[in-house]
Order: C-alpha cells, then sequence, then structure tokens
C-alpha cells in the first residue's frame, strides 16, 4: 500500500513566539519547528499501517519553505518514513490553507497514494482545511477526525473511528482517499538515535511549488500576542488546611466569588 | 574563530535526549532519589533510543558518537536526573578500554552480542585500600595454563548488582606497582564473581553501587586487553576518553539548578516585589550562569580537542574539574536562593547538590584532576 503523509513545521510549543515586523505573522527568527502534535499521530498511524500491510511504503509530503520544513521530513524518516518530498515555498512566509493544499496535491498526484493521511488540523494555525481541499483537488473522499484506520484486505476498504459526543463512530472509507487524524491516541513512537544519524544522510526530493498560485484566498491582517496574565497570586502554605484557608480567604475577601 | 554553533544532526541528538529526560527520566527522578530504586525500565528503554553505548563504533552495534555528540546528550540526561545518568553512561566507560586495547577479534566477540540487547558493564578499577592510587591496587591476576585466576575486591563501582560484563584491573606482579597491571574482561556468569550489596548513597541514588568480590575466577587469556602490564595505561587512556561526559554531567545538573532558581526567583515575592528584583539574588543568579557557560564550554573544547585527535589528558581534566565544581557551588547558590523551602526535600534543588557532590569526586578526585592540570601544565613551561 502506498501511503502518503502530509506534515507540516509548527513552531515548537516552548518557543517564545513574537510577531513580525510586518505585524502579520510570527517572526519565525530563532524559532524551533519541529513535528507536532497531529502529525505525529498521521505519521504514527501510517507506521502502523505500514507494519499491517506487507510491502507498504510511507511517503512524507511536505509544504514550506527551508531549513524547517526538510528538518520535519528528516524527523519523519527517523520515525520510519521511506521517501520524503519537500514542496519548496521558497520566500513565502505564510501559506493560507488552500494555497498549501493546491502544493501538496499537485506533489502527491505525480506519486503512487493509496491514501493521503494528515492531522486533522497543523498544530499551529489550526485551520483544519487541507484534507477537505485535498478531497477535492485530488477528486477523492475525504474524512476528518479520524482514529484507529486498519486495513481489511477481505472487504478491500479502509475502517476508521471517530470519537463523538458520548460515543464512537465506525466509518468504512473505500481507497483511495484522504483521512485528517486525531491527535495522540496512538502514543507516537520515538525515533531512536540510529535511525535519527540516518535521516540526516536520507535523500529527499525537492520540487518548487507549481505555478504561483491565484492570489490569496485569505490574507493574514494582524497576528498579536495575549495580553500577558496579571494579578496571578501565589500561595504560600506548609500545610493543605492553611493552603485552603488563605484560598478560601482569597476567593471571599478578593476575588468576592463567596458572600 | 571557533564556531560554537551545533550542526542540525547534533541538534536532533539533543532534542532525542532532552525528550527522553523530560518524559522518561523526570517523573521519576524524585521517587528513585528518596526511595534508591534502580530504574531499570528506564535504563532499558535508554538502551532502545540508542542512548545507552553512544561510544562504541555503528559495526559492534553501538550509537558510534564522538564525544561532543556525547557530551550534548549527557548534559540533557543530568539536567533530569545526576544519578539514572550515571547509570546510562556507565557502559560507556566499562567498555572504552575494549574499544582502546582490545583486538578486532576481541572488540567483535566481545562487544557485537553485549550491544545488540541491554546489557550494564562495570568499570573495575577503585579498591577498598584506595581509588586515587589506582597504581597500588592489589587485586592479583595469576596466571595458570592458557587461564588467569583473579583474586581481589573492588569497590563503588557503578551498576555492579546489575552488569553482566566487568572490565576489571588487576595486577600481575605487585611488586611492579602500576607496571603490572593487566586489564580482564570477565562476564558476571564467571564463577567466583560476587557483587556486594548495594550501597545507600548520599547523591546518584538512582543509580546503583557496590563492591565486586573476584574469588578464584579463571579468565582466558583471550579475555585479557593488550599484554601483561599494560592494564594502566589502558585506565588512564579510558578516563582521558570518558572525563570529559562527566564535565557534561556536571554541566546538566549545574544548568538544572539554574533554571530551578531563575523560575523560583521570578515567582517568589518578598519586600513586594519578586525576588528577581532584588540585587542579591541578581548577583547570585549571574555568577550561576557565567559557572553554567564556562564549565559548558569548557566542556566543548575539551570534548571539540578529543574528536580532533587530540590525547585530551589536560583539557578533560580541566573541564571535568571545573565543571563539578561549578555545579556543586551552582546547586549550594539554588538551594540559598530558594531559602528555606531549597532545604526541603519537597523542593528539587537539594538532590541536585547531593548529586553534584559525587562529579567531584568520581572518575578521579577532583584533587587528582589538579595534580594531572599542574603536571600537564609544567610540562608546557619546561
Amino acid at each position: 500500500m502506498e501511503i502518503v503523509v502530509c506534515v507540516k513545521p509548527v513552531p515548537d510549543a516552548e518557543t517564545r513566539l513574537r510577531a513580525a515586523s510586518d505585524g502579520r505573522t510570527l517572526d519565525s527568527e530563532g524559532v524551533k519547528f519541529v513535528l507536532a502534535g497531529y502529525d505525529e499521530s498521521a505519521v504514527e498511524q501510517a507506521l502502523l499501517l505500514k507494519e499491517a500491510v506487507p510491502g507498504s511504503k510511507v511517503h512524507v509530503v511536505a509544504y514550506g519553505p527551508a531549513p524547517r520544513t526538510e528538518e520535519v521530513l528528516r524527523s519523519a524518516i527517523a520515525l520510519g518514513a521511506d521517501l520524503a518530498t519537500w514542496v519548496d515555498a521558497g520566500a513565502e512566509r505564510w501559506a493560507d490553507p488552500i494555497r498549501a493544499a493546491r502544493a501538496l496535491a499537485a506533489a502527491i498526484a505525480t506519486v503512487p497514494h493509496d491514501l493521503v493521511l494528515c492531522g486533522k488540523h497543523s498544530g499551529d494555525d489550526e485551520a483544519g482545511l487541507v484534507a477537505a481541499a485535498l478531497g477535492e483537488l485530488l477528486s477523492v473522499p475525504d474524512f476528518s477526525c479520524a482514529v484507529d484506520l486498519r486495513w481489511d484486505a477481505a472487504q478491500g476498504h479502509f475502517q476508521f473511528r471517530r470519537p463523538v459526543e458520548r460515543g464512537t463512530e465506525t466509518w468504512t472509507a473505500p481507497l483511495p482517499c484522504v483521512v485528517g487524524l486525531q491527535q495522540a491516541w496512538n502514543d507516537p513512537r520515538t525515533a531512536k538515535l540510529p535511525a535519527i544519524l540516518k535521516s540526516r544522510k536520507a535523500t529527499i526530493a525537492r520540487t518548487a511549488a507549481s505555478s504561483p498560485a491565484p492570489s490569496p484566498s485569505v490574507t493574514p491582517e494582524r497576528f498579536e500576542l495575549p495580553p500577558p496574565r496579571t494579578g496571578a497570586k501565589l500561595i504560600e502554605y506548609r500545610t493543605p488546611e492553611e493552603a485552603a484557608q488563605k484560598l478560601v480567604h482569597l476567593l471571599r475577601e478578593e476575588a468576592k466569588v463567596f458572600p | 574563530m571557533p564556531d560554537f554553533s551545533l550542526t542540525a544532526e547534533q541538534e536532533s541528538l539533543r532534542d532525542l535526549a532532552r525528550r527522553f529526560a523530560r518524559t522518561e527520566m523526570a517523573p521519576h527522578a524524585a521517587e528513585c532519589d528518596r526511595t534508591g530504586r534502580f530504574p531499570e525500565e528506564i535504563y532499558r528503554k535508554a538502551f532502545g533510543l540508542g542512548l545507552m553505548n553512544l561510544n562504541v563504533p555503528t559495526e559492534y552495534g553501538g550509537s558510534g558518537l564522538g564525544v561532543v555528540d556525547q557530551c550534548l546528550i549527557v548534559e540533557e540526561l543530568a539536567h533530569a536526573c545526576g544519578g539514572m545518568t550515571t547509570s546510562v553512561i556507565a557502559n560507556c566507560l566499562a567498555l572504552e578500554p575494549i574499544l582502546l586495547g582490545g583486538t578486532a577479534e576481541q572488540k567483535h566477540r566481545l562487544l557485537t552480542p553485549f550491544c545488540a540487547e541491554y546489557h550494564l558493564a562495570s568499570f573495575c578499577l577503585t579498591e577498598p585500600s584506595g581509588g586515587s592510587d589506582a597504581g597500588g591496587l592489589t587485586t592479583r591476576a595469576r596466571r595458570d595454563g592458557d587461564h588467569y585466576v583473579l583474586d581481589g575486591e573492588k569497590c563503588f563501582i557503578t551498576n555492579a548488582p546489575h552488569a553482566s560484563l566487568y572490565t576489571v584491573f588487576a595486577t600481575v606482579d605487585p611488586g611492579a606497582r602500576h607496571r603490572g597491571i593487566t586489564a580482564f574482561v570477565v562476564p558476571r556468569s564467571a564463577e567466583g564473581v560476587v557483587p556486594g550489596k548495594d550501597e545507600e548513597k548520599m547523591g546518584h541514588r538512582a543509580s546503583s553501587t557496590s563492591t565486586v568480590r573476584f574469588e578464584g575466577v579463571r579468565v582466558p587469556a583471550t579475555d585479557r586487553l593488550g599484554a601483561d602490564g599494560e592494564g594502566f595505561p589502558l585506565a588512564m587512556r579510558t578516563l582521558d576518553q570518558t572525563r570529559t561526559p562527566i564535565g557534561a554531567l556536571a554541566t546538566g545538573i549545574a544548568q538544572a539548578a539554574l533554571d530551578h532558581a531563575a523560575a523560583y526567583a521570578l515567582k517568589r515575592v518578598t519586600f513586594g516585589k519578586p525576588i528577581a528584583e532584588h540585587q542579591a539574588i541578581q548577583i547570585k543568579l549571574a555568577n550561576m550562569a557565567q559557572a553554567v557557560r564556562a564549565a559548558r564550554l569548557l566542556t566543548w573544547h575539551a570534548a571539540w580537542s578529543i574528536d580532533h585527535g587530540a590525547k585530551g589528558t589536560l583539557e578533560s581534566s580541566i573541564a571535568k574539574c571545573f565543571a563539578s565544581d561549578a555545579a556543586l557551588r551552582v546547586a549550594d547558590e539554588a538551594i540559598q536562593t530558594f531559602g528555606g523551602y531549597g532545604y526541603m526535600k519537597e523542593y528539587p534543588v537539594e538532590k541536585l547538590l547531593r548529586d553534584a557532590k559525587l562529579t567531584q569526586i568520581y572518575e578521579g578526585a577532583n584533587e587528582i584532576q589538579r595534580t594531572v592540570i599542574a603536571r600537564e601544565l609544567l610540562q608546557l613551561y619546561a
């Protein structure tokens, strides 16, 4: 089975974020970009399928600028992906989701793909549009918020679940299709040191994003950080009883949430 | 100009170690410190990720890293727990004599099966009668046909109760002092190998330390490293290679102490403002930051020198000695920054002081490091 996984470099959760001088985008200077969250779960899903279906290949594809995009592709290779394609976004600092999906779809269309996986949304912008747009652009069915995708060889279709309020839906999907995955349901593996070293030497196919996309469908207007939080109070205590007494006192006298 | 930036490969190794340290080691550090439990499950995971036999070439199943790369990993691990890090890197010390003194046949025979699975090895040099005076060791090795028979006792041996392999330094001629010392590789399964009980230690309590007695242990001559009498220089060359990562281990402890102190200083309020705004605390933090950076840079320099072919005796002794002294000082100042809370076991900084203390003692006490530094230094002026 030919499994394509779309991944996106996103700022590490511990990064201190700043607005760029244009005031509209993230200042990427000094920001560490990682393969994170939903995409890790998508890669893990692909690797689980590869292990379950002999002869499968996992091909990671990412759209974005250097060097961060190449780095997250190497992270995916270290985890076990077989092939990687970097769709070079050139100097573009921010791509709207549809533009990113077009670039990814153009690359995916040229390679074998029985299944296209991605995080249900990215770890930074959380637009959640790429999976659906890929389905449209590749003219295949698309699903989102999936977990636990399996290949049913006897029936010739995929089966997956969707956690919903107070229950779980079970779905089947034909081949090929696009599936957006939930985060952290499959305990993504950690790349091993030898695989990390090997991934540094792996070949990453690079393609330029095909013809400049039509004018962006959306543009960011402003990038602002939330105002710093104030008013937090650290309660110091020696016993839990003392902590509770002080907390109740503050809630009653200062926050006035109790009469 | 020197270039202090890390390669993308080094960054990814450091990320791996940092992630492992934070997710697997740190959550258990306080518990293992309190109980003295040897968290073998963590060490097995470290092995599984390739974080254990860092210095062993890949052709024998190790990770094949240079000393700079080892230091990057060791510092990250030690940030989470110095004791666990000691146990994780003990194989590097124990296997280094085989790497330096073993024949190609011995390396293949001894290292390949060892590194293929989770195994621990211990470096057995120190004896109850003296650690720093390694030339005066008394464990005997008597030749008997195509075997040697080992008799004696080693002490303060890291991982000894759990190890399956020991590199042992014994003398074939006590009268010859260091010229009689010979190195052997001894499996735990050999008859007469008796590890002692786990010692109760001040720090590094997640690590395991005990004596090992050798009671008439028969070792095939094929498991001798080098020739009779070549053991002492082999031990010294081994320590030249492994001393620098101890500088990194100390740096990791020091960085953790600074991180805790700075975070606490920003939160803790006295006289109406965070203590980080009091000059007395700022001076502490500034001094701690200097010590941490100097320790790291000396460690990187020693590691870089060795990776570029230097013997590294002077550089690694300076790095280990400075970084371990710095770790103790920084941990001490971290406790002072926390005040009374710093003295409480509920807070993480008093453990750092206890863990830092050992780095001044093991892999060559700092008094010996200073002797070595002076000797090497004076040669430059003689």
